[in-house]
């Protein structure tokens, strides 16, 4: 039972790292002139130098790698080094190629993967993704396969400079920032109007609304936001990723639609989970959350 | 319905929606601040304006229209038994 509203207390953003700074997202825009391959070849470069300035992310991504791949020795050094590198290519291409415009994004799709599931969808839907590849990419592309405005929701960046160079609104896609708690009652609207509400479904919030689930054998809080939010609208959750392939392209991934009985929404954050780790045993070295996802308090 | 009667049921949702204390709805009044992060509220985050929302439309019989501004209307209590007292007047 819920006793004082301080239960909900003030969300804590566990993760952050002195790196996150708008001169350094200022930088990598700026090297968006260059030919894409020599971009992204010197994202390479820096990506193998960041372990070695970041050792707590460092030792937090090679634990997590453990966890999902049972990799030990020099077969972990190597995933781990290559989420580094993985994660600087994403970072190179967030503040550059994804903002281009959606029509000139075509050469840097290798693929897609049932996006076909969308285009059964009359009415509206939540756009359920992670922190894997370049996740913002996946909801500029699938917008333009919906045809409906797509309203994707995001934590407030801890300095607001940053958001001009991720948040950009614009070709049917609008950036919601969880700053106002009523800002649901808007996501609800747009849901009944038929349009798109696009969530991250794997960083928890540090606040009442998170559930435990088992994931990859272990519990980790995960948000429970889209699931009551799909449940209370009668909404399917539409699972969707964008994963670096071996050629420095996109392949756009949508899983299977689901719904969500209302009462039901732990056994759908666990079904995501499973679904989720599905997707990470594929790609393990795109999972970008450099903190311990099991414990992210705990730091 | 008077005003008082709505109050009386948003406190039942308090309690049977959003699990609050039953023993505390009696510091609940037309004043009480509902969204988290105002002074004085009772610190309702976004989960509770949607279970809130869909309670009251099944409680009182009508569709919240969001494509309005509704932000002041779930401000606080009096704001809000304001917004439902006029909406059951319209229907």
């Amino acid at each position: 039972m819920r006793v004082t509203s301080s239960v909900d207390g003030v969300a804590r953003r566990w993760y952050s790292h002195r790196y996150n700074r708008p001169d350094l997202y200022g930088l990598a825009a700026r090297l968006g002139w260059l030919p894409r391959p020599l971009r992204l070849a010197l994202a390479r470069q820096i990506g193998r130098l960041a372990p070695r300035l970041v050792p707590a992310e460092r030792a937090a991504i090679r634990e997590t790698l453990a966890q999902f791949t049972n990799a030990t020795g020099s077969r972990l050094d190597a995933l781990t080094a290559q989420a580094f590198v993985d994660f600087a290519m994403c970072f190179s291409d967030l503040v550059s190629t994804n903002r281009k415009p959606r029509a000139q994004l075509a050469p840097y799709v290798a693929g897609t993967e049932g996006v076909e599931r969308l285009r059964g969808l009359t009415g509206g839907f939540i756009s359920l993704t992670a922190h894997v590849g370049n996740w913002e990419l996946a909801g500029r592309l699938l917008a333009g396969q919906c045809a409906r405005p797509t309203h994707v929701v995001v934590a407030p960046e801890e300095m607001k400079e940053l958001e001009r160079w991720v948040r950009r609104d614009g070709e049917g896609v609008r950036f919601v920032t969880r700053s106002r708690p009523t800002v649901s009652l808007e996501l609800v609207a747009a849901l009944r109007r038929g349009e798109v509400v696009a969530v991250q479904g794997a960083r928890a919030l540090g606040a009442r609304g998170d559930t435990m689930i088992s994931f990859f054998g272990r519990p980790a809080p995960f948000p429970m936001g889209p699931f009551l939010l799909a449940s209370a609208v009668g909404v399917p959750l539409v699972p969707a990723f964008c994963l670096l392939t071996a050629d420095y392209r996109y392949l756009v991934k949508v899983v299977e639609p689901f719904t969500v009985r209302r009462g039901d929404e732990e056994k759908a954050a666990q079904a995501w989970g499973a679904l989720l780790e599905d997707v990470i045993r594929e790609h393990p070295t795109q999972w970008f959350n450099f903190f311990d996802i099991w414990n992210p308090l705990n730091r | 319905m008077e005003a008082e009667k709505v109050l009386e049921e948003l406190k039942n949702i308090m309690v049977e929606r959003l699990k609050f204390d039953p023993s505390r709805t009696s510091e609940l009044t037309l004043a009480t601040v509902l969204p988290k992060g105002m002074e004085g509220s009772l610190g309702l985050d976004s989960l509770d304006f949607i279970e809130m929302s869909m309670a009251i439309e099944e409680r009182f019989g009508f569709v919240i229209d969001e494509s309005q501004e509704l932000e002041t209307h779930f401000e606080s209590l009096g704001a809000l038994v304001a917004y439902i007292t006029l909406h059951m007047a319209e229907h």
